[in-house]
This record gives structure tokens, C-alpha cells and sequence, in this order.
């Protein structure tokens, strides 16, 4: 019996306060009268004990089935806090790339890695928080047994429904968050005179010249224009021929800009030494400036291949 | 199909009914153990883990009244189809006999195609 009281202590441990004694009560007597149906048969050992409890079950299983785990969030509304939590995780790291851009920007030492280095760990840190307030909101829905899915999914209308296409016409959220930060970060770039301090300003090594200043400033439009186009895709998700057209005329603008900059001369000046100094001891302006302008003509290519891809899937559309 | 696969079948097949042998049991009094004896020897054989927390899910829902009896020198609860156990027995019991009756018609057209199927392939057989 000693082992009957294990096995029954083991099960009450896993279950709540409020239900321990009762369910432990009612499982000894169920097992022992498992136990005298077997001891008609001749005195009972212990390994017959043992074989009994073996087969009822792991204490843990068998609390599960008698006091069921209710889950944290109802499996209806998975999908819809998938979707919010990845929507919000966009917005923050939105958020986070200007923070960061701001951040390096005004700092003396303008180290890359640092830079990606500290939106990394802010990313992280605010990833953790909307995680948790998400989790927390969808629990109290669930936990009063009012999952939020069930009246949108009660809502919709076929008619409403996108029309049949192919799979690149789906267009995913993580890309266009991935345009909007960086959006964001040429504007914060382009236009860091506004926000920075003179201090800040002061402190940089090395800058626009004038010329690429101004260029850059003109092309501010295009990139405000980008991000209306981005904020118009969150609409609906879907590439129509409208959208394609849109995005098309944006590449072009991008790719001719950069190349038309890569080949403008001069792109930098250095802004505390002489021109001809060696920049952080290593690399002259002159060096530096003739990797930005191969940067700029490599940069050119990718919205380049999106007007051709994008040229070639209007048609698609146009002539379906 | 693996055995495996064929046992999660069976356990899914079996899930739906044993709601309502249990529920049929009890419109006689059982405690915990009685039950399980008289479900095996009809034929439905559960395990206790399964019928002990279905037994107490069904009295936490209403479907069945419980109370402890002292008997034989030991404590037993004895559990017994209520009045709203009684009604869901009823609705459960015409539900199952449509069923039961749909799905003996379905097998019995499908053993029927089947073999018509044998039957024409074995003519084609004869002719070649």
C-alpha cells in the first residue's frame, strides 16, 4: 500500500490545490479495487502492485487527464496572434533602425558593427516586451473563454475574397517592413543636418560634399513616394497591375539615381583633415570615395532586376 | 498503414462511443471499477487512465450525480446518470442509431462496387 500512496501523492502533485484530495481519494479507491480483483488470485507482491500503477499511467499523464491544461491562447486564435505579433515586431523594428541610425549618426566613432551591433540587442530587448504584453493580452481573452477570431471568422464574404493568381502576387509583410526601415534610414541619412546637432554635426570625419548633399535632398520625394507605395501594399497584399507599375517607376527613379550619383564626382569631403590625410589611418577619401561609387553602381543593380521582374510579371497580368 | 498509425485510428474511432456506453452504463449505479468490468465484458475494453477522468469530466458537466458509500469496509463513489445525463443519454442514442445506420448503408454500396468491380474484371478475364 506504501506504493499505492507514492503513486497517488506523485499524481496530487501535479494537479491544482483545489482538486487534490478529491481526485486522490476517488484514484486509491479505484486502484484498490484493481488491487483486490487481483488478490482473488493469491496474496499480491509488490511488482504486481507496481505493474497495476505501471499500467494507469505516469502521474504526470494521468493529472493531465483528469484535470485537463487549458492552453495559454486558444488555438483559434493562433493565427490572428501570429499575425499581430509579426505585424508589431515589423513596427518595432521600424522603430528601431531609425533609434540606431539616429544613435550611430551622431556618434565620433561611426563603427558599422556597432551600429548593427546595437540594433541588434535594441531589437531584441523590445522583441522580448511586445512578446510578452501580446502573449499577456491573447491569455486574458482566452482565459475568460472568448477567443477574438471567432467573430471575424464569421464576418467575411467570399466576394471579398483575392482572386486565384500565382504565388509571387502574395506580398509578404516581412518585405515590406524591410523596405519601410530602409526608407527611413536613407531619409534620417539624407537629412541628419536637421536633427543632429551642430556638436554632433561638428564631430563627423567624414560627409557628403555639397553637390551629393543637394541630390540627395532633391531625391527625398522618390523615397517618401517609396514609402506611400509601401504603406498602400500593407493594404490589401497583392500585386495588381496598378501596384507593379507603381513599383516599377520607383525602381527606375532608384536605380537611375544611384547610378547617375556613382558616377557624379566628388560624392565625399573630409570634413576635419586635409583631403589628401588617411582616413582612420587606413584608407584615403580618395579610396573611400571610389568604393562608394562601385557600391552605388552594385546598389543600382537590385532595383534594376526588380523593374525587369516586375516588367515582366505586369505583362503577365495585362495580357492573362 | 504502420500499427501505430492503425492504433491512433482506433483510439479516434472508439473516442466518439465511449461517451455513450458510459452514459448507458450509468443509468444503473457504478463506482469506478464496476464500470470498467462491465464495459469489458460488453466488449468495449478502456483503460483506466482513459475512463476515470472521462467518468469525473461527464459529473463536473452535470451529465452524472456522484456520491461516496462505505461498503465492504472501504469507500467507493458511485456514480449515476442524472436527469440532464438522462435527456443527453436519449439524444446521443438517436444520433448514434441514424449513424450507425448511414454508415452500415455506405459499407455495405462500397462491399456492393467492389464487387461488381471483381465481378466485371473476371468476365474481361474470360473473354480474353
Amino acid at each position: 500500500m506504501e506504493l499505492v500512496d507514492r503513486y497517488i501523492a506523485a499524481v496530487q502533485r501535479e494537479l491544482p490545490e483545489n482538486k487534490r484530495q478529491e481526485i486522490g481519494r476517488e484514484l486509491k479507491a479505484n486502484i484498490c479495487d484493481q488491487l483486490d480483483a487481483l488478490s482473488e488470485q493469491g496474496e499480491l507482491t509488490e511488482s504486481q502492485v507496481a505493474a497495476v500503477l505501471k499500467q494507469m499511467g505516469h502521474p504526470c499523464k494521468v493529472a493531465q487527464q483528469f484535470v485537463p491544461s487549458v492552453p495559454i491562447i486558444a488555438s483559434e486564435d493562433i493565427p490572428l496572434f501570429k499575425h499581430t505579433l509579426f505585424m508589431v515586431l515589423g513596427v518595432l523594428f521600424v522603430l528601431q533602425v531609425v533609434g540606431g541610425t539616429t544613435q550611430w549618426l551622431g556618434s565620433t566613432e561611426g563603427s558599422l558593427f556597432r551600429f548593427i551591433q546595437h540594433l541588434a540587442s535594441g531589437f531584441i530587448g523590445d522583441a522580448c516586451l511586445a512578446f510578452t504584453a501580446i502573449g499577456l493580452s491573447f491569455w486574458s481573452f482566452s482565459a475568460q473563454g472568448k477567443p477574438i477570431s471567432g467573430s471575424n471568422c464569421q464576418k467575411w464574404q467570399p466576394q471579398n475574397l483575392p482572386k486565384v493568381g500565382p504565388g509571387w502576387q502574395h506580398i509578404s509583410l516581412s518585405d515590406v517592413f524591410v523596405d519601410l526601415a530602409t526608407y527611413l534610414f536613407l531619409l534620417l541619412v539624407i537629412w541628419c543636418s536637421v536633427w543632429m546637432s551642430s556638436e554632433q554635426l561638428a564631430a563627423r570625419t567624414v560627409i557628403f560634399s555639397a553637390n551629393a548633399q543637394q541630390w540627395l535632398q532633391w531625391f527625398s520625394p522618390i523615397i517618401l513616394l517609396s514609402m506611400g507605395n509601401s504603406m498602400w501594399q500593407l493594404r490589401r497584399r497583392v500585386w495588381t497591375s496598378e501596384l507593379l507599375l507603381a513599383n516599377m517607376g520607383i525602381n527606375l527613379a532608384y536605380a537611375s539615381f544611384l547610378v547617375f550619383l556613382a558616377f557624379s564626382s566628388p560624392l565625399l569631403q573630409n570634413q576635419v583633415q586635409s583631403q589628401g590625410a588617411e582616413f582612420q589611418g587606413v584608407f584615403t577619401l580618395l579610396q573611400l570615395e571610389q568604393w562608394l561609387s562601385y557600391s552605388l553602381v552594385i546598389t543600382a543593380m537590385f532595383p534594376g532586376y526588380e523593374v525587369i521582374r516586375d516588367g515582366l510579371r505586369w505583362r503577365k497580368l495585362a495580357y492573362k | 498503414m504502420t500499427s501505430s498509425q492503425l492504433v491512433k485510428m482506433r483510439l479516434e474511432l472508439r473516442r466518439g462511443v465511449l461517451v455513450l456506453a458510459v452514459l448507458g452504463l450509468l443509468k444503473q449505479p457504478h463506482y469506478g471499477y464496476s464500470l470498467r468490468k462491465q464495459l469489458q465484458d460488453g466488449g468495449i475494453d478502456i483503460d483506466e487512465g482513459t475512463l476515470y477522468p472521462l467518468v469525473r469530466r461527464l459529473a463536473d458537466q452535470g451529465l452524472l450525480d456522484s456520491e461516496w458509500r462505505q461498503a465492504e469496509g472501504r469507500e467507493r463513489r458511485y456514480y449515476q446518470l442524472s436527469s440532464l445525463g438522462a435527456e443527453l443519454l436519449s439524444q446521443l442514442t438517436d444520433e448514434w442509431q441514424q449513424l450507425n445506420g448511414a454508415l452500415a448503408f455506405l459499407l455495405e454500396q462500397s462491399a456492393d462496387t467492389n464487387g461488381s468491380d471483381m465481378n466485371s474484371l473476371d468476365e474481361s478475364a474470360e473473354e480474353i
